[in-house]
């Protein structure tokens, strides 16, 4: 209770200094939000109209903690807008964290075979590992790596009971580089999950697990794809070529089995931070 | 097109472009490198789905084949009018299936791959085992093929007819 004295004190010493802003938030055109009457069966229009109207500036200070304020059913101390739908959305949100959450198989991420050591940076994660003066890493996002085919399956799966819906699988697109002591560059793979064989299976056209669209010589650790660099685009290229392009990954542990790893620790990255963000959007509705 | 190589399985660590040179030595033999051919390598999971499907056996297994052509008379090449008519059809290898009877042998992979991929052309040409006399027409086709690959190569290949009896 004490708390909510003071945030609320609080906020009525910063919104009454800030009378413009506050007025300019609300909607002026609409006349009813201004009239006490409608304050009272709406607090939250009520509280704003005191500030903007009747604040420290307007010398009624005692008004203030008279009645709604110490009732912020729809309100807090952050100064935003707060609305009959924010506090839905609210609701609604934190039904749906605790239902990721029953759905989430673990908290920690899977482990990759095969030695590779995981960094990761929000949505990106690197795996890296060394082998005999070679060091090799594949770097992915997992924004925007869900199959579009796949979210219309999805939605379409939410008209049947809940037990049927289709997982959702991250396949994220990525890039690996390949770097030797002794080279000046990096030779740099850019891989991909080819569509038809996500969620499918029994396509008539079926393609490898993963597949390589381009490759290039890098600078060593860039970012950014240096366009200057001939890049080797593998729709018509050689399939001898291409083999042997697949052999030279699989022979530094970048193979099917690898794939579908990074399919399960990608998924997992993408769930947890989907849950992540839908904790922060509830924070930032309800505004804690 | 050529040869269409495809992956489906991670249980056998396969080495794509020596698969891919021995299909092409085989294609060479039988001259029918003008044609296209899919090889696409499942584990015993899928094969055994796909043995269900289209032979209502339900079990794993080495090779299937899915002939783009299916009454050709053995040994005779089709004519096809257009180009997307130069295809011969679809061999599954269950690698995974092959890499078994591989250890339990001891022989190398990619040997055994050979003479299965051989067996399976020799599906997409229209040989079959269903008779006696079919068995042996296949049988030597698919000597001559290994006898032609392994003077090619110097390795040591036998048909896989040999061990069909009882597929018959």
């Amino acid at each position: 209770m004490l708390k909510s004295v003071v945030r609320a004190v609080g906020a009525a010493v910063r919104l009454s200094s800030a009378t413009t802003s506050t007025a300019r938030a609300l909607p002026l055109s609409c006349p009813t939000l201004c009239a006490p009457s409608s304050a009272t069966t709406r607090p939250f229009t009520r509280s704003l109209w005191m500030y903007s109207n009747s604040g420290a500036s307007s010398g009624y200070r005692p008004k203030l903690f008279s009645s709604n304020v110490l009732n912020p059913s729809l309100s807090c101390g952050c100064g935003g807008l707060h609305t009959e739908g924010d506090k839905a959305f609210g609701e609604f949100l934190s039904d749906e964290i605790k239902e990721e959450k029953k759905v989430q198989k673990s908290k920690s991420l899977p482990k990759m075979s095969g030695g590779w050591e995981l960094e990761m940076n929000g949505t990106e994660a690197k795996l890296s590992r060394h082998m005999a003066g070679e060091k090799v890493t594949v770097s992915f996002n997992v924004n925007n790596s869900i199959p579009p085919n796949f979210e219309e399956e999805a939605e379409q799966g939410q008209q049947k009971p809940a037990e049927e819906e289709p997982e959702i699988v991250s396949s994220p697109n990525f890039v690996v580089e390949v770097t030797k002591q002794a080279a000046k560059n990096s030779l740099v793979f850019d891989c991909h999950f080819p569509e038809d064989e996500m969620g499918h299976g029994e396509g008539e056209e079926e393609s490898d697990i993963f597949a390589i669209r381009e490759v290039s010589f890098q600078p060593e650790g860039d970012s950014d794809w240096k366009e200057t660099s001939y890049t080797l685009n593998t729709d018509s290229l050689d399939w001898a070529l291409y083999d042997h392009l697949m052999d030279f990954l699989a022979d530094r542990g970048v193979d099917n089995t690898f794939a579908d790893e990074l399919i399960e620790l990608s998924t997992a990255m993408e769930h947890q931070e989907y849950i992540k963000f839908l904790e922060d959007l509830q924070g930032f509705v309800k505004c804690n | 097109m050529g040869v269409v190589l495809r992956n489906l399985q991670k249980v056998v660590p396969l080495r794509r472009a020596r698969l891919r040179r021995d299909v092409d030595t085989l294609r060479h033999i039988l001259g029918i490198q003008k044609f296209d051919l899919g090889i696409i390598c499942v584990d015993n999971l899928r094969m055994q789905q796909i043995n269900n499907t289209y032979r209502k056996k339900n079990m794993a297994t080495d090779v299937l084949s899915f002939p783009f052509y299916e009454d050709l008379r053995p040994g005779k090449l089709p004519c096809p009018l257009h180009r997307d008519e130069l295809n011969l059809g679809d061999v599954f290898l269950g690698v995974e299936f092959v890499m078994k009877q591989c250890q339990e042998d001891s022989i190398d992979l990619h040997g055994a791959l050979t003479v299965v991929t051989a067996h399976g052309i020799c599906h997409l040409l229209g040989y079959r085992h269903e008779t006696e006399e079919e068995w042996t027409e296949m049988l030597q086709r698919e000597s001559y093929i290994l006898s032609e690959y392994n003077r090619l190569t110097g390795r040591h290949l036998e048909p896989l007819t040999k061990r069909c009896t009882q597929d018959r």
